[in-house]
């Protein structure tokens, strides 16, 4: 695991399902400050996929690779 | 092994793939069985054993003898195809490792998921198929019913889009300042050691139903354990193909169901003449278009089709449960109002049973489904393209205004 990242926000999504972590995760990162930075923890397995993708796709950057935690996600992305 | 192992356990495996398999594996299916991959009809047929279980008497009912209710799920192929579509989705869940029981944290996801889940039970039997025989399925067997069925999903998904959105249907998610831990992960890990089990159980049943000369139960059993397989590892979500569209401009799932479909289609018509059988026809008539209006708001509402369900059921999504109910109360209550309300009468009766076979021939009815699948892959693109030039636009007056 690469060193830990100072968040400003965490988005706590387990047990969710789809499409709410992706729609969850546009909405806060469109809500928040340029630059800062967005934790999300998901679990429905379509989010390990869609959730990446679809941030990438709608122009926001990865903090750092995301992380595979058991049988969830983590992700920071730069807002 | 590890080499072999970690990129089919450790990983989702490619939706074109995976669509392409499907595609290849159903025709095959048809080949075999005369008979193709599907869900609803065997759900409404649970619904029957179910009334049956409670002393109804269904003997009337004229739903049950088109979908020839006989015997026990057991002893149906059409049981063994969602049975192995379980056993197979629970098999690749296990051994990946990745079973957890989810509950969503918005309580409200549970009534949306059981009335979506009825609505879409209702819609797909209506229509007389699912995302599967009425859509992947259907378009390969040449089936004007499923043109029409893919429209009005299409159109219903749209409303199902729109309500999403709104912020009594969607709930606040949890947010909050700085970081949150994670969960702690346990070390022994026995998932894997209980999907081999599982596995070795269902192919000596699978290998008992071939030697003890029950072919089709066989077929069944390997065939809905291969779709299971398939829709898990790949994630196939036939309810995200238009919705994400609509949501947020993800097209991958629509196209890769596109391109499954076109080569399930030429692989269909070969299957159909080289060995002479009767491609599988649908009435098409006004309950279509309402089934599938109806179908695609409802598996919108409940964030899953009846496919889809079935392998989130199993990796422990519990949201899944009363989908799955409202589905087989749906199709059942279906199977009611056809004779009882007089459904049948309305919107069926007028209806004719279509194959584009018949009327243009095997080179026109391939031509005229390729260039529908084109077009159908045209406008997904353009629908991508159109949501992310409107976010530009959007992004660029922000800039403007701040």
């Amino acid at each position: 695991m690469q060193a830990k990242l100072e968040a400003d926000f965490t988005l706590d999504l387990r047990g969710e399902s789809c499409p709410y972590p992706v729609i969850y995760t546009l909405e806060t990162l469109e809500g928040m400050n340029k630059g800062e930075m967005l934790q999300v923890i998901t679990d429905c397995p379509g989010s390990f996929r869609n959730v990446p993708e679809e941030a990438i796709a709608h122009g926001y950057k990865f903090a750092q690779d995301p992380v595979k935690n058991g049988q969830e996600y983590l992700f920071h992305i730069y807002a | 092994m590890k080499r072999i192992i970690q990129p089919i356990f450790q990983h989702y495996w490619n939706p074109y793939l995976v669509l392409l398999l499907a595609g290849i594996l159903s025709a095959l299916y048809f080949g075999l069985t005369s008979t193709v991959w599907a869900v609803t009809g065997e759900f409404t047929r649970l619904g029957g054993d179910l009334l049956l279980v409670f002393g109804v008497d269904i003997s009337g009912w004229q739903y049950f003898d088109m979908v020839h209710l006989q015997g026990a799920t057991w002893n149906r192929p059409d049981g063994w195809i969602v049975w192995g579509m379980f056993a197979g989705a629970l098999i690749m869940v296990l051994l990946s490792n990745s079973f957890k029981i989810r509950l969503p944290q918005q309580k409200r996801r549970y009534v949306q998921g059981l009335i979506g889940g009825i609505i879409a039970g209702f819609g797909a039997r209506l229509a007389l198929g699912c995302n599967l025989a009425a859509f992947f399925t259907g378009v390969p067997q040449f089936s004007f019913h499923s043109w029409i069925f893919i429209v009005a999903t299409g159109i219903g998904t749209f409303f199902g889009a729109k309500l999403t959105k709104t912020r009594w249907w969607k709930g606040k998610p949890s947010l909050i300042r700085g970081n949150a831990k994670p969960t702690q992960l346990k070390k022994r890990i026995i998932q894997p050691y209980i999907g081999v089990v599982i596995a070795v159980l269902y192919i000596g049943l699978t290998m008992y139903f071939f030697t003890s000369g029950q072919k089709l139960l066989g077929l069944g059993a390997l065939f809905g354990l291969a779709f299971g397989i398939l829709i898990e590892r790949g994630q196939i979500c036939f309810t995200s193909a238009f919705r994400d569209l609509f949501l947020v401009g993800r097209s991958i799932m629509a196209k890769a169901i596109i391109v499954g479909m076109a080569v399930s289609s030429i692989l269909t018509i070969i299957v159909i003449s080289i060995y002479d059988l009767t491609p599988v026809t649908q009435i098409a008539a006004l309950s279509t278009f309402v089934g599938g209006a109806l179908f695609g708001l409802g598996i919108v509402m409940a964030s899953g089709c009846e496919t889809g369900m079935m392998y989130r059921l199993m990796e422990g999504q519990l949201l899944f449960l009363p989908v799955f109910a409202g589905n087989i109360i749906g199709a059942t209550f279906l199977a009611y109002a056809w004779d009882h309300l007089g459904v049948y009468n309305v919107l069926v009766k007028g209806g004719a049973k279509i194959n584009l076979l018949d009327t243009f021939g095997p080179i026109g009815a391939i031509s005229a489904t390729l260039l529908m699948l084109g077009g159908l892959y045209a406008l997904t693109v353009y629908g991508e393209k159109r949501y992310h030039r409107k976010l530009a636009i959007k992004r660029g007056m922000n800039i403007h205004a701040s």
